[in-house]
């Protein structure tokens, strides 16, 4: 485990270079650069340019540039931002990554746990007429042509309806007399989630151990009970109280977007779990479960769906590292300013400094999520476990 | 004689394999698509060379139809909701036209004149069945010209894709080692690219028409997690015993892998062909929505335009220039995806029924 | 209660299939008494697994059942919910499958999986007490306490095996099915897991129903027999009686094929051909084809099909109840 575990290190930071260099070079390539704006203004004399240029060292030559990019990056200096001088990329970073992990945490996990649950219900259900017209549904969300999707419903519940706000996450006269940046209360919102998040988990894994059926479910209501109690408590003691009103506003904008992506992002995790699950029904275990007397539920929840989930899991993490990625449209459609529209925004103006920042985290983020999922995988599978133990 | 029983083997294994997908209700409703907007593809060449559409009217990127269309004049209240209309926006309808912006224009006219123009879009009507774009061209033309490209990219991105993806990952299955973990790292490597930034960049530098597109986003797809996937499917085709037998009887590596191990991946390549084409229907629409192509036109163009010129946001009122391309989109992706469903029945004997 | 534990009339089941219906079970009918251990042979693709495989009603999705009942402990299974079927499986009836291997959910351990079908049918049941009757079983065939703790995986075949026995006789079962449960598995361990078989069930006053190709494994095991072939029973008897005097053709050429150590050295013998296809309906004697000596009534397929007595308690295809 140990050989594996440092042999990838390795590997990933080779990887790790060659993607800093393929991505620094790939931002030169573009034609211009991030101030030939200036150019254009006629108001500032022609050396304004030449000394801007000069001030950011975009005169050298690309390999001495490149040299010097990597040399500072792994000393631990990013560079300034081009266009929001005289920020740093970590500053911006900080700032926009907590609004898309928020956002897009919640999502994902609505859509994964939703997208399970249905394809679970499809294979069971094979050949039945609701599985006809759910899989017709959950083929359309997957198909639809997600931007006029989400344009159309923010048209709907936030136009026509005007049941949420437009776009952004705040509303800005409220926070007026805030005392609290807004960054602020994204982290005690982000910490709340987490926090809760692993206590369900603990919940779930303490009655585990319960063995009657009807017991365990009575066990896990309460537990549930007892976290919203708690959860009632934090938000309305001390510094959480203050924050609540903002933080709701936050939530508040959220709704939409949230909603939105879960109906499109549900469907191929449904299909997957689908697929995986019929697999799975042709063994000769499952017969065995029914056999047993187990209801069809049973069977379906406690064997057929426990094995299904090692695939959905993968697919999970490898959601997680094309997170940011997939946010830009959203984040461009709902207005709600995070990373994703920060890469697309670095590289549209070749701010090479932030767009090789982000790019950079992102790429991290990917290696450590795809040796997580090989990890976890040997974790839900004992037979795997085993195996790679001896 | 070998040969002979060889092609008859084939002949009836397919169309063994055909009786089983016409079981499939899905698939066969997601073929019925496909060749549908097959037919449109091929209809739009045919309507021009027979002259049965006079090019220049009807051209998707060109054409201009130059006759003028009979709108009612009305005043638009300025309270709503009336009688008639219930917002603003309603006012005044596509078949009508505002009496303030006439005389703006210093044109004399009345209530319930008849005024004539070419303003487009104009609605649907009889000489152009889904009506025209603010250019004055015809719609339904720039549907089949749409289904031209989706075919094009989809199927183009899709083969090369899958046909990359398929052999890498046979290969880092079957041969291990080193070759393995170089093609992991790689796919991790194009895995950590942000595929919409990564393709702004590509497109800031070089232009992007059909055919360039296609193959890049196929060896990108290619290259990528999909290489993983087709890996674990090989490893379990490789521990069955048939390979360890053929490899007993002195097969060389390359030829087991050829022979043996291929063809049993191949249908599950051919599956995920089919659903690259639905992903790749999905990524030209949604690039050319946010202008980062050069293609003349496609269904991606024809949303872009009626978002860039403001009339999404119209709600039903201008339906032709939203609908039709995203329904088209929806339907094409939708009905490759099914008939991957089709084929799934068919491929995995395990799944099906009886 | 009923004389029998199990009572099957004239049971007909097809399987709807795309090249057409495939009559798997044709117009079977046999009785097993609470205690007897009853055997169920013939080769492979002569419908015993459809037969054990309806007797718990968990035929495949495209199988019909025509005809016929099947009463456990005198209670109609047949045309049963759901539901109420779910109560009666694995409580009053329950099967060691054949490739009781794949029996086991890899990722779960074996005593949680045996704890479920005891929660399902004992839900005021206590862990603990649950935990103590598994040792029990275990001990009864021969497995030590600690395999509860493992994986599937981490069992060999013969433990899998014995594990299996112990699930089925989880609930109190009154009938066990044992669907080839020692085919895949050497002989040594073979006999071991017959002898617990038979142990537990004259231990319990189980009724087993003993299903194999192997007629001498079923010689052992079961106190009366039927001899199947292509969906019908052609032969059914008390074991002894249809062993010294087969009537049917097929029996005499089933125990003409099984060597012995005893008596002269002879080549073995055995049947040419292969069993008819179940698609088409076959008329006459479905044997006929490979019979070794057919009269002229066999070939032609004119002959009245049916069992008729041919000794006490002993029934034989009338067909061949007449040459032989």
């Amino acid at each position: 485990m140990l050989t594996y575990t440092i042999k990838r290190f390795f590997e990933m930071v080779i990887v790790f270079f060659l993607f800093l260099v393929i991505s620094y070079l790939l931002f030169n390539a573009i034609p211009g650069n991030a101030f030939s704006s200036l150019l254009l203004n006629p108001l500032l004399p022609p050396e304004a340019y030449q000394k801007t240029i000069e001030a950011f060292g975009l005169d050298k030559p690309l390999l001495e540039r490149l040299q010097l990019y990597i040399v500072n990056f792994f000393k631990g200096d990013f560079g300034y931002s081009y266009t929001y001088y005289p920020r740093t990329p970590i500053d911006l970073i900080s700032e926009r990554l907590p609004r898309t992990l928020m956002l897009f945490s919640i999502v994902n996990i609505v859509a994964f746990y939703t997208g399970f649950l249905v394809g679970k219900i499809l294979a069971w259900r094979r050949g039945s007429k609701s599985e006809t017209w759910i899989t017709i549904g959950s083929v359309f969300s997957y198909t639809v042509f997600y931007p006029w999707f989400a344009l159309m419903m923010l048209w709907f519940f936030g136009y026509k309806l005007d049941w949420f706000p437009l776009g952004k996450f705040l509303v800005p006269e409220k926070w007026y007399d805030s005392p609290y940046s807004s960054d602020e209360v994204f982290y005690t919102l982000i910490l709340f989630t987490t926090v809760l998040s692993f206590l369900l988990f603990l919940v779930f894994i303490i009655t585990r151990g319960i063995e009657s059926i009807h017991n365990r479910r009575n066990a896990r209501l309460f537990g549930l009970v007892v976290l919203l109690f708690i959860s009632a408590i934090y938000w309305t003691n001390g510094e959480a109280e203050l924050k609540r009103f903002y933080a709701a506003d936050i939530a508040y904008h959220m709704i939409l977007p949230t909603f939105t992506v879960t109906l499109v992002a549900f469907a191929g995790t449904a299909l997957l779990t689908r697929t995986t699950m019929m697999e799975v029904l042709k063994d000769d275990y499952i017969l065995t479960a029914r056999a047993k007397g187990l209801s069809q539920k049973r069977v379906r929840d406690r064997h057929a769906a426990r094995t299904a989930l090692l695939p959905v899991v993968t697919s999970f993490i490898f959601t997680i590292i094309t997170i940011i990625d997939g946010s830009v449209l959203t984040e461009s459609i709902f207005s709600w300013p995070g990373m994703g529209q920060l890469i697309l925004e670095a590289v549209v103006q070749e701010d090479i400094p932030l767009a090789m920042a982000t790019f950079s985290f992102i790429g991290v983020l990917a290696l450590i999520a795809h040796f997580i999922a090989d990890i976890s995988y040997a974790f839900l599978d004992p037979r795997i476990r085993i195996k790679s133990e001896s | 004689m070998e040969n002979q029983e060889l092609e008859n083997g084939l002949k009836a294994k397919f169309k063994k394999n055909w009786r089983l997908f016409k079981q499939s209700k899905l698939g066969m409703t997601g073929l019925t698509i496909v060749i549908f907007f097959g037919f449109l593809a091929i209809l739009q060449p045919l309507l021009f060379l027979t002259n049965i559409w006079d090019e220049g009217t009807y051209h998707p990127v060109v054409g201009y139809d130059s006759e003028q269309i009979s709108r009612t004049v009305v005043e638009c209240p300025d309270e709503y909701p009336t009688e008639k209309y219930n917002t603003k926006e309603d006012c005044p309808r596509v078949d009508e036209v505002n009496i303030r912006y006439l005389k703006a224009f210093g044109i004399d006219a009345e209530v319930g004149d008849s005024y004539f123009s070419n303003v487009q879009p104009a609605p649907p009507s009889s000489r152009h069945l889904l009506g025209t774009d603010s250019l004055g061209r015809d719609i339904f033309s720039q549907l089949m010209e749409g289904s031209q490209v989706a075919f094009l990219l989809g199927l183009i991105s899709a083969i090369i894709g899958v046909g990359i993806s398929t052999l890498l990952g046979t290969a880092a299955a079957f041969y291990g080692g080193k070759l393995d973990s170089y093609l992991m790292r790689q796919s991790d490597l194009v895995l950590m690219l942000p595929s919409l930034p990564f393709l702004f960049i590509i497109s800031a530098f070089a232009e992007l028409k059909v055919w360039h597109l296609a193959v890049v986003l196929g060896t990108l797809g290619g290259l990528g997690g999909s290489v993983i996937t087709i890996k674990s499917q090989a490893l379990q085709v490789k521990v069955k015993p048939f390979v360890d037998s053929a490899r007993i009887t002195g097969g060389s590596k390359r030829r087991i892998m050829f022979s043996h191990i291929l063809p049993n991946v191949a249908p599950l390549a051919l599956l995920y062909m089919v659903f690259s084409v639905t992903g790749a229907i999905a990524s030209e629409s949604v690039l050319s929505f946010l202008g980062l192509l050069n293609i003349d036109m496609s269904w991606g163009i024809m949303i872009y335009l009626s978002q860039t010129e403001g009339f999404i946001f119209t709600g039903l009122k201008y339906w032709w220039l939203i609908i039709p391309a995203g329904l088209a989109v929806t339907l094409l992706a939708g009905g490759f995806y099914l008939v991957g469903r089709g084929l799934d029945d068919v491929f995995n004997p395990r799944l099906r029924r009886r | 209660m009923s004389e029998y534990a199990l009572e099957v009339k004239n049971l007909s089941m097809h399987y709807d299939t795309l090249d057409g219906n495939v009559d798997a079970v044709k117009n079977i009918s046999f009785n097993v008494k609470s205690g007897e251990s009853f055997g169920l042979v013939g080769e492979s693709g002569c419908g015993k697994t459809s037969v054990a495989m309806t007797l718990l009603q968990l035929q495949p999705e495209n199988s019909v059942i025509t005809d016929g009942s099947i009463k456990v402990d005198g209670k109609e299974l047949i045309g049963l919910s759901e539901n109420e079927l779910r109560t009666i499986r694995w409580d009053s009836i329950s099967i060691v499958f054949q490739g009781a291997m794949n029996a086991w959910n890899p990722v779960i351990k074996i005593g949680e999986q045996i704890r479920e079908a005891m929660r399902e049918h004992n839900p005021e049941s206590s862990k603990k007490d649950n935990i103590e009757k598994i040792n029990e079983l275990f001990r009864m065939v021969g497995l030590d306490e600690s395999i509860s703790e493992r994986f599937p995986h981490e069992l060999s075949g013969g433990m899998k095996q014995r594990a299996v026995i112990a699930l089925a006789l989880s609930c109190d079962p009154k009938i066990i099915i044992a669907d080839e449960p020692t085919t895949a598995l050497d002989v040594v361990i073979q006999d071991q897991i017959l002898n617990e078989l038979k142990k537990v069930q004259e231990l319990l006053g189980l009724s087993l129903i003993y299903i194999s190709h192997d007629i001498a494994v079923i010689a052992e095991m079961t106190d009366k027999i039927a001899v199947m072939y292509a969906g019908s029973i052609v032969e059914i008897g008390p074991t002894k009686s249809v062993f010294e005097s087969p009537k049917h053709s097929y029996t005499r050429a089933l125990l003409d094929s099984t060597p012995s150590i005893h008596g002269e050295k002879k080549k073995l013998s055995s049947l040419d051909g292969e069993p008819p296809s179940l698609i088409n309906e076959i008329n006459g004697c479905s044997f006929s084809p490979r019979c070794p000596s057919p009269t002229s009534g066999c070939r032609d397929q004119t002959v009245e099909m049916g069992l008729v007595q041919v000794g006490e308690d002993h029934f034989a295809d009338k067909c061949c109840s007449e040459c032989v």
